[in-house]
């Protein structure tokens, strides 16, 4: 498990993270969600060590980390970076090499992922000869070559197809199924409420919301939705009611209790029509918006 | 399975791996070497062609003349003389046979020296120097002297008290040699280090980089890539020139205090590079593009053209104070050491002066370093790069 505790960073005069405290636990994938220039890469590079806390702490598995190199972590830095000049499997020989691996270990490890992801025979390519998502496939590769520990990737599905979207969500999902921790940021929430088991959401700094999706979700589930023959108007008046949002008859509502629902449920069958009554599930993206309204 | 390689001896190899496969440093080593092994070979071939000429004198006191010419002529030439009536020499020079002949007129006191299309001047001044011989003999006996008796012209000998013109010729010429050497490898080896830094920069590799090893060692690791390249290809452009210098037929003077100083300046030039090699990674890693390097590049280059022009002009005081001075020592102490009026104490001083200048130019290039080569946006000053924080 990996953990962050009261960690604040400014630049200049500039607060970037603010006391920002939250765990990623093993065996679990967890997203990182936030606006642009909320800290996450912030968050990402302190964590890797590229960037020195002001205050606070990031430990593994209860051991406090220093702000030294992190040789058994996989890293997908924001701005992806590699040697365009030089051939593939080249390049991610070297990576391996200084990860520690034997050179011949790397090598073979190198082309599995690479065929791994139906690229083996671009291996003796120049990088900047492939396209951009291959090139994203081969950056992946290369946080994952020394098998790590711990995965942190800022935006790995940014500039994805959809077919390598789908092959990264099941390479993030066999090494969370290993135990390893991974943290990865992302803006496409649609894919997060399939993803993710752990969501951490970041604003201006500070850590709006980090608990299991389930949970999130669980905290919404008494809404339900209500579609009738007619005005639903009268559903304000009602005790043990919060109205979310009425657009003539349809209604989002909160429910105080299961009794409350049932009454409510059957004097709309006494006004007449109920087309439809159902527990509204939010979305992750619903939350997310919701938390950092 | 894991290794215990270091990671600076990982990032060294691949400097030196990449730099091997580059065809335009191929391409430049082999020319270099080429021109080396070239200019002795040309200069042996020059040196060790003797003049030969074939002249005929067609009448008694011109054979006389020719006869004192063979005579006074140097060493390194050959001569050979004959008799033939006008006629006959005037065919062998149309043919090629002769290169000139002699007659004489005016009843022995005038004569003239006809060639082809024209006489080779060496040989002309030689018959010159003879006629006026012969004539002045001719007149002296006549007055009933001896021509041996009377002064030599050659009485007055010059000599100097400092070394000798040859040895200086020579230190003039080898202290051309070694500033011209760490000028070219300073800037062929040193620019790609400020450059492969750039490159991980701009690249954003060394994100993955400085999270996987520490920045120290990839910089130790780049640095001592390219010091090792410049002094393979440095051992290799000497070996070579002392080795074709040592087999070329023309006798090469000094040839052994070269050798003995030319190990000296390998030790120096060592050192001046590692100083080097730090300024230009710190200058690298205040870059954000290659191009940026064009400007920020000056103030080294200007010390390196400084150094050269040190190793072509200093003299004296001068050159003494330069030989302590880091960087120009590289060049400074290996010209006065050919020299050969260095005590052993100076050059090890100079050295321990130069080692200790690149410690502190290593740490100070490695301060720069860890916090500029993070920074992304536009490139930066000195003062900047300092205020930054990890």
């Amino acid at each position: 498990m990996l953990e962050l505790q009261n960690v604040s960073r400014s630049f200049s005069e500039h607060q970037v993270l603010d006391d920002v405290s939250f765990t990623v636990p093993g065996g679990a994938l967890t997203g990182f969600v936030g606006a642009n220039g909320a800290g996450k890469t912030t968050t990402m590079r302190i964590i890797m060590g590229l960037l020195a806390a002001n205050s606070g702490t990031v430990s593994l598995n209860g051991v406090e980390l220093s702000s030294d190199t992190r040789p058994n972590f996989g890293y997908m830095p924001e701005e992806r970076g590699l040697y365009p000049k030089q051939p593939v499997i080249d390049q991610l020989v070297y990576l391996g090499q200084l990860h520690g691996l034997a050179r011949s270990t790397a090598r073979s490890r190198a082309m599995d992922l690479l065929s791994r992801f139906g690229l083996e025979s671009r291996s003796k390519a120049k990088l900047e000869s492939l396209s951009l998502g291959n090139q994203q496939r081969v950056q992946v590769a290369a946080s994952l070559l020394h098998e790590p520990d711990v995965l942190i990737l800022d935006e790995p599905f940014s500039g994805l197809d959809p077919i390598a979207v789908d092959a990264m969500s099941s390479i993030l999902r066999d090494y969370a199924t290993r135990g390893v921790p991974v943290l990865f940021s992302s803006h496409q929430l649609d894919l997060l409420d399939v993803l993710v088991d752990h969501l951490v959401i970041i604003q201006k700094g500070r850590i709006l919301a980090s608990s299991s999706a389930d949970d999130l979700r669980a905290s919404q589930a008494s809404r339900h939705r209500l579609s009738l023959g007619s005005d639903a108007g009268w559903l304000r008046n009602e005790p043990g009611v919060t109205v979310i949002d009425i657009s003539g008859p349809e209604a989002l509502v909160n429910f105080d209790s299961g009794t409350t629902a049932q009454r409510v449920l059957s004097q709309a069958m006494e006004r007449g029509t109920v087309n439809e009554f159902s527990i509204y599930r939010p979305s992750l993206a619903d939350i997310y918006r919701e938390i950092i309204r | 399975m894991k290794t215990t390689t270091p990671a600076w001896l990982i990032v060294a190899l691949r400097e030196v791996e990449t730099k091997l496969r580059d065809k335009a440093f191929i391409i430049s080593t082999i020319g270099t070497l080429l021109v080396i092994i070239g200019s002795i070979v040309v200069s042996s071939i020059l040196g060790s062609r003797t003049a030969e000429f074939a002249v005929a004198a067609t009448d008694e006191s011109s054979y006389e003349v020719l006869d004192q010419v063979q005579k006074d002529k140097p060493g390194d030439m050959r001569l050979s003389i004959a008799k033939a009536t006008e006629p006959e020499a005037r065919q062998q020079l149309a043919d090629g046979e002769l290169d000139a002949m002699l007659s004489s007129s005016n009843g022995s006191q005038e004569y003239s020296l006809t060639g082809y299309d024209g006489v080779d001047e060496q040989l002309s001044q030689l018959v010159a120097d003879g006629v006026d011989t012969v004539l002045t003999d001719r007149v002296l006996s006549s007055a009933g002297l001896d021509a041996t008796s009377l002064p030599a012209a050659d009485a007055l000998a010059v000599s100097q008290l400092q070394g000798d013109a040859d040895r200086n010729s020579m230190v003039k010429a080898m202290g051309f040699l070694f500033s011209f050497l760490f000028y070219m490898a300073a800037l062929l080896f040193g620019m790609p280090i400020a450059n492969s830094v750039i490159e991980e920069k701009q690249n954003r590799v060394v994100e993955i980089l400085a999270s996987t090893i520490r920045l120290r060692q990839l910089l130790t690791g780049k640095i001592i890539g390219n010091v090792i390249l410049a002094m393979i290809q440095l051992l290799v452009f000497l070996g070579v020139g002392l080795l074709a210098a040592y087999l070329s037929p023309l006798e090469i003077p000094f040839l052994g205090v070269v050798s003995q100083v030319a190990g000296w300046f390998v030790v120096f030039f060592f050192g001046g590079f590692l100083v080097l090699a730090g300024a230009w990674a710190a200058l690298g890693s205040l870059a954000t593009r290659t191009e940026d390097l064009q400007q920020s590049s000056g103030p080294v280059v200007t010390v390196l053209i400084a150094v050269l022009f040190i190793g072509l002009y200093a003299k004296d005081g001068f050159l003494v104070a330069a030989s302590y001075v880091p960087i120009a020592s590289s060049v400074a102490m290996p010209i006065r050491l050919l020299s050969g009026e260095v005590a052993l104490w100076e050059p090890i001083l100079s050295l321990a002066v130069l080692l200790a200048t690149c410690w502190v130019v290593l740490l100070f290039a490695e301060k720069i370093y860890r916090r500029a080569v993070m920074h992304t946006g536009g490139s930066l000053t000195l003062r900047k790069a300092l205020k930054l924080e990890v």
